[in-house]
Formats: C-alpha cells, sequence, structure tokens
C-alpha cells in the first residue's frame, strides 16, 4: 500500500500540495510559541517563567486552534475530493481495509514531512520571537532559548494527529457503505451535519459568548488592565470557529436567502442552487473566510481600543504586547488566507468535470466563469457577515470593559477595510482556481 | 418546414496532432441527415465515431470541410456563437447522463432554456417530463434516480429546446438490457411522434436497429449503408467490416 500511495501523491501532487503548505506553516506556527514554554522550563526566574507560559499557551494557544482547524478542513476537502477514486479501487476488488491504509499512508506521507520541515522553520521562528520579548523588556535578558525536541517533536506530532484524525473521519465517509454506492457522483445532498459536530460548533460559540460576558461582569473590574484583554481576546475566534464549524448549515441558509437577488440569470440561478444543495463542498472555503474576518476584526480592535484607553503611559511592556497581537494576527491572517485560496483551488479542481458538462449543455465560458464567481460572492457575503458577528463577541465585551460604550470611539472604518480585502481575496482564489482548473483540459 | 437536411457534414476531416505523430481520425465523411430521420452512426473503436459527433457537434473545429446545421455552416464560427447555436439547435443525450447532481430533474431540464436566457416553459418542462414517464419525479435530485431515469430525463432536456436534430453518444453504454430497451423507444418515438432528428453514435447492433438507417464507419471513413436494420444484419455487417473497406 505504501507503493501505491507513493505513486498516488506523485499522481495528484497540486491536490496535496494544499495539505503540505497549510502542514508546513501551521507547524512553524504553534512550534515557534510551543519553544517558549520549553524555554520557561529551564533555569529561568519564576517572572519570567510565567510570561514565558501565558504568552506560549495563550497567545499561541489562539494560533494553534485556528491551525489545528485548518488543518482538519484540508484534510476533510482532500480526502472527501477522492471519493469515487475510493469507490473505484474498492469495485476492482480493494477491501475497505485496503483503502483505509492508502489513505492513511497517502496522509501520513504527506503531514510527517511537512510537519518536520515546519518543525525546522519553528526553530529560528522561536529564536525571533524569544529575542522579540527580551528586547521588549517582558523578560529579563539572561533568558536564554531552550528549544528543543521537546516542544517541537511535540508539536509536530500534534499536528500530524490532528491530521490524522481528520483524515479518518472523511474517510469514514468515503467508506461506508457497498462499493458500487461509493462510485456515484458526490452526492448532491449535502450529508447531514453529525450531531457531535453540530455540539462542538455550539460548544465554541457559547464558550466564546460566555467569554464575553465574563469580560463585562467581572475581568472588567480587575485591577490587572490585561486581564479583560485575556477573556476577551480569545471571545471572537471561538465564536468564529463554531460558526465555522456549522458553516454547511449556515451556507445552506445564506444561499436560500440570497437565492432571490441574483434575479433571472442562468449564472446566479446555477450558483444559488450548488451553495444551497451541495453546501457540504464549499463549506470548506466558508469555514476559512469566517475565522479570517473574525479573527481579524476581533484582534485588530482589541488592539485598537486598548491603545486608545490604557490610562498608564506606553512602557515596554505594552509595546511588546501590541506587537505580539499585531503579529499573531497577521500569522492568523496570512495563515487562513492560504487556507481560502487552497480551499477554492481544491473545490474546483475537483469540479471540472461538471463544469466542462455544463459547457456541453451549452453555457458560455463566460457564463461558467459568472456562476463560479458569483458562487464565491454567497461565500464571500456569508463568510463575513458571520465573521463580523463573531467578532463582535470580543469587541463589543472589550469596548464596555474600557468604558467605551458598546460601540468603540475609533477605528470603525477598520470591519470595513478589512471586510473588503476578504471579499476580493475570495472573489481572486475562485478566479484563480478556476484559471488553473480550466487549463487542465478534460475530455 | 425548410429544405435544408437537418444536419449536413461535407467533406469533413479531422486531424488530431501535427507532424509525424498526427492521427487522421477522421477522413472526408460526407454525410446528409434529413429531417425525422433516425440515424445510427456505428463503427469499431478508433473509427472516428466520436470525433464525427464532437465535430457535428460544434464542440471542436474540423480540421477541413463543413458542417452545416439547418443550412447554416458553423465550421468557422468562434466558441460563443458555436456554444449558442449549441443550445438552441442541438440536443444532447451522454452515455454517462451529464446531469447537474445540484438541480432537480425538472430544473435540469430546463436547463439549456435558462442558460440561453429565456424564462423556462413549465408546461413544456412538465410535459416532457411526463413524456418520459418521469412526471411524478420532477422535484428528484440525480443521485435519487435510477441509471435509466437520469437517461430518460437527459432526453427530456434534448428535447425541450425543440432542436434541428439530437445527438446521442453511446447513450445505452451505460445501462441494463431493458432499461436501454425504454431509452431507445424514447428516442425513437421523439422520432415518430415529434418529427425529430435523431444522430446515434453506438457500437451496440441492438441499439442500432431501432435506427432508420445505420451508417458504418471504419478508419475514419464511411464504409457502407444499411437501411431499415435488424440487429442481427447490423452485427452481421460489423463482423465483416474489413470486406467491405476492401470492396470500396
Amino acid at each position: 500500500m505504501t507503493g501505491l500511495a507513493l505513486r498516488s501523491l506523485r499522481h495528484r501532487s497540486t491536490a496535496f500540495a494544499a495539505t503540505f503548505v497549510t502542514v508546513l506553516l501551521g507547524t512553524a506556527l504553534i512550534g515557534s510559541f510551543a519553544t517558549l514554554i520549553e524555554t520557561a522550563s529551564g533555569p529561568v526566574s519564576d517572572a519570567d517563567a510565567e510570561s514565558l507560559t501565558i504568552m506560549g499557551a495563550v497567545v499561541g494557544g489562539w494560533g494553534a486552534l485556528i491551525v489545528l482547524f485548518s488543518v482538519a478542513s484540508t484534510m476533510g476537502i482532500t480526502v472527501r475530493q477522492r471519493a469515487a477514486e475510493i469507490g473505484l479501487l474498492r469495485t476492482i476488488g480493494g477491501t475497505p481495509r485496503q483503502a483505509r491504509r492508502l489513505i492513511r499512508s497517502e496522509a501520513l506521507l504527506v503531514t510527517a514531512v511537512a510537519a518536520a520541515a515546519g518543525a525546522a522553520l519553528a526553530w529560528p521562528g522561536g529564536r525571533a520571537l524569544l529575542a522579540m520579548l527580551r528586547s521588549g523588556g517582558t523578560i529579563g535578558q539572561d533568558v536564554s532559548y531552550a528549544g528543543g525536541f521537546a516542544s517541537l517533536g511535540a508539536t509536530a506530532a500534534g499536528v500530524v494527529l490532528t491530521a490524522m484524525v481528520a483524515t479518518a473521519i472523511a474517510g469514514r465517509r468515503a467508506l461506508r457503505g457497498p462499493a458500487t454506492l461509493v462510485l456515484s457522483e458526490a452526492r448532491a445532498q449535502s450529508g447531514r451535519m453529525r450531531w457531535w459536530r453540530v455540539g462542538a460548533g455550539l460548544l465554541m460559540i457559547g464558550y466564546g459568548v460566555g467569554l464575553g460576558v465574563v469580560t463585562i461582569t467581572v475581568t472588567a473590574d480587575d485591577p490587572d488592565p490585561y486581564a479583560a484583554m485575556q477573556t476577551a481576546g480569545s471571545a471572537s475566534i471561538l465564536v468564529g470557529l463554531g460558526l465555522a464549524t456549522l458553516a454547511p448549515v449556515l451556507l445552506r441558509w445564506t444561499g436560500s436567502l440570497l437565492r432571490p437577488a441574483f434575479g433571472g440569470g442562468a449564472p446566479g440561478y446555477l450558483a444559488a442552487y450548488n451553495t444551497t444543495r451541495r453546501a457540504h463542498l464549499l463549506a470548506g472555503v466558508l469555514a476559512p473566510v469566517i475565522v479570517l474576518t473574525s479573527a481579524a476584526v476581533g484582534v485588530l480592535m482589541l488592539v485598537g481600543i486598548d491603545g486608545r484607553t490604557m490610562t498608564v503611559a506606553p512602557n515596554a511592556e505594552t509595546e511588546t504586547i501590541n506587537l505580539l497581537n499585531n503579529v499573531v494576527t497577521g500569522m492568523i491572517t496570512v495563515f487562513a488566507a492560504i487556507t481560502v485560496v487552497n480551499a477554492f483551488g481544491a473545490v474546483l479542481s475537483d469540479r471540472r468535470l461538471e463544469l466542462h458538462r455544463l459547457h456541453l449543455v451549452g453555457a458560455t465560458p463566460d457564463q461558467i466563469r459568472a456562476s463560479v464567481l458569483a458562487e464565491s460572492a454567497i461565500v464571500a457575503v456569508a463568510g463575513v457577515v458571520l465573521g463580523v458577528v463573531a467578532s463582535l463577541a470580543t469587541v463589543v465585551p472589550f469596548a464596555v470593559a474600557r468604558d467605551e460604550g458598546v460601540v468603540p470611539d475609533g477605528q470603525l472604518w477598520l470591519p470595513p477595510l478589512i471586510v473588503a480585502g476578504v471579499v476580493l481575496l475570495t472573489l481572486g482564489a475562485a478566479r484563480g482556481g478556476l484559471a488553473r482548473a480550466r487549463a487542465v483540459p478534460v475530455r | 418546414m425548410n429544405h435544408h437536411p437537418a444536419l449536413a457534414v461535407t467533406g469533413l476531416a479531422h486531424t488530431y496532432g501535427e507532424g509525424p505523430g498526427a492521427v487522421r481520425a477522421l477522413g472526408g465523411v460526407d454525410l446528409p441527415f434529413h429531417a425525422g430521420t433516425f440515424t445510427a452512426v456505428m463503427g469499431p473503436s478508433g473509427s472516428g465515431k466520436s470525433t464525427f459527433l464532437t465535430c457535428a457537434a460544434g464542440l471542436e473545429r474540423p480540421t477541413e470541410g463543413q458542417v452545416a446545421i439547418d443550412g447554416h455552416d458553423i465550421s468557422d464560427w468562434d466558441e460563443d456563437r458555436r456554444t449558442r447555436l449549441r443550445r438552441e439547435r442541438l440536443g444532447f443525450v451522454f452515455q454517462d447522463f451529464h446531469l447537474m447532481p445540484y438541480l432537480t430533474a425538472e430544473q435540469n431540464v430546463a436547463l439549456p432554456l435558462r442558460l440561453a436566457g429565456q424564462r423556462p416553459d413549465r408546461a413544456r418542462v412538465a410535459s416532457l417530463l411526463d413524456r418520459v414517464g418521469l412526471g411524478e419525479r420532477r422535484g428528484h435530485l440525480p443521485d435519487t434516480l435510477s441509471g435509466g431515469q437520469q437517461q430518460r430525463v437527459a432526453i427530456a432536456r434534448a428535447l425541450v429546446t425543440d432542436p434541428a436534430v439530437v445527438l446521442a453518444d453511446e447513450p445505452t453504454g451505460a445501462l441494463d438490457s431493458t432499461t436501454a430497451r425504454d431509452v431507445l423507444q424514447l428516442l425513437r418515438g421523439s422520432v415518430d411522434d415529434l418529427h425529430q432528428t435523431v444522430v446515434m453514435v453506438t457500437h451496440d447492433p441492438v441499439a442500432a436497429a431501432y435506427a432508420d438507417t445505420v451508417v458504418f464507419l471504419v478508419d475514419g471513413r464511411v464504409a457502407g449503408r444499411m437501411e431499415r436494420p435488424t440487429a442481427d444484419a447490423v452485427a452481421g455487417q460489423m463482423a465483416h467490416l474489413d470486406d467491405l473497406v476492401v470492396a470500396r
């Protein structure tokens, strides 16, 4: 099976490139913060150890949530795409067990190599992060870098494990049922969401909203001005991840809502039905759009409010914290953007045959392009609306806690700017994905 | 009624690739297909059947020769114009149905009209679905229909624009013999009752026997014809295609 897995990887290198990049960057991001925790366990003062642990665990933790989510959704897309091929393998006599081993061998090969490379990147990454904290004065000058196999190994193992669990869950769907049924075309109706997925989504939303409530009722009155930031900061990311988990249902609703807005034109008509009846396919794109918007709006507004309302004169510590917040937001944004582009590429390359069929039935190339762009517009609208709603879980409580009221006093231009950026990114990803999908001829 | 054949190809030739590796798939085919006739195009694999169909459908531009639909020569039209012609004047039935998985039977049938920017005529769509025996299932998505039912939806879709020609590419290739018979009877019925013109590419003598005329292609050329074919006669002819070529 390993030989077959290797050949299969070579054959579909572009599809697996998405997985590779996601795992590589994810491991590098989480790993950099994980080295801080390992450094904290070395010969450092208690105060420094606490700062390092908080920085590594809290800030790194937000990032880890987003990274693991992206890895899981990318693996899900990669495996589900291949349902038909797996079905073929089974009809020519492959047992479900062999097919499962093929899927797992492929996933393990790609993620292991990517995670190892990511860990190698995290080594200098963690060093740079530590140097930044040291020069900011958050920790003593005597703290020396002690990241190594323990933190980087654990990070790589964690990322690979997440990818494998996601593969197993996605693979189980492809392998259920008799072989001939698996061969039928990717099911039109979205597979109903499992109870645990709905539960996990609601739990994250509830937890995020709860953090917002705690910010207003408890940590707002804390003498430490950063207590409110700690509770409010991750609220938007959690709500965003929760909404992303429920993406198939939310996309179906949005598609039905927007259907009348597209009028009678064929491209909009096709796009509206595609997003509602095959929400599970495009939900893989919607999820990172929601997370990207909620994380960027939430954290950047948080930093803005903090800058306006800090009564003490800015010192090295506040500057470091703001810098770190910006760095983390930047990395998360880049990461989520890559995931959006990857996901669109994967979805569209999967739909090459279907788009060709549309052409045979009489759709002009312009109509096909317009239909794909309309789909991406539905995804973008749903993503930014839900993402902005999720960001309120951070922005409103923190603004209240810092006595700015429900609406922050400044930077109100920021959300529209981010929304415009995300919409452009989503449409651009669809255009790029379509161009690549059409570059390969279908016969 | 106009006096042109519904579809006519003249001197149709097509070569894939260039230089020494070039493959001549069609080598000068002249065939008129008159309105209200059912023609089967047969031949072994590599005989040029598929190339003939893709050129006749305007999907591929022939290297030489003309394709005329309703008397209009389309061979040097651009892609957009050919696409518009395809959805307004041609109906397609494919081996693997080619239905949009996210549209219901009814919506799939109406799709060519929608792509042409027309408001689908619900009564016409409903009567076509009734005609193919799927009136009750108009709201079903393709994956809840059997292969035979999906192909019947595809036939209704091919007829919805009242095309000049219905082109069928191995329409029964993915079906068992009982459902294949239903599908062939529907095609036959559309010629007899609706005065449609059907051109069907197939390698199955039983399917070819539903046609008025069978045309045999060998090595990219017409190697013979048979009027009022029977399955046995067609099978016998297919077994001796080499003789036909020699006899030419």
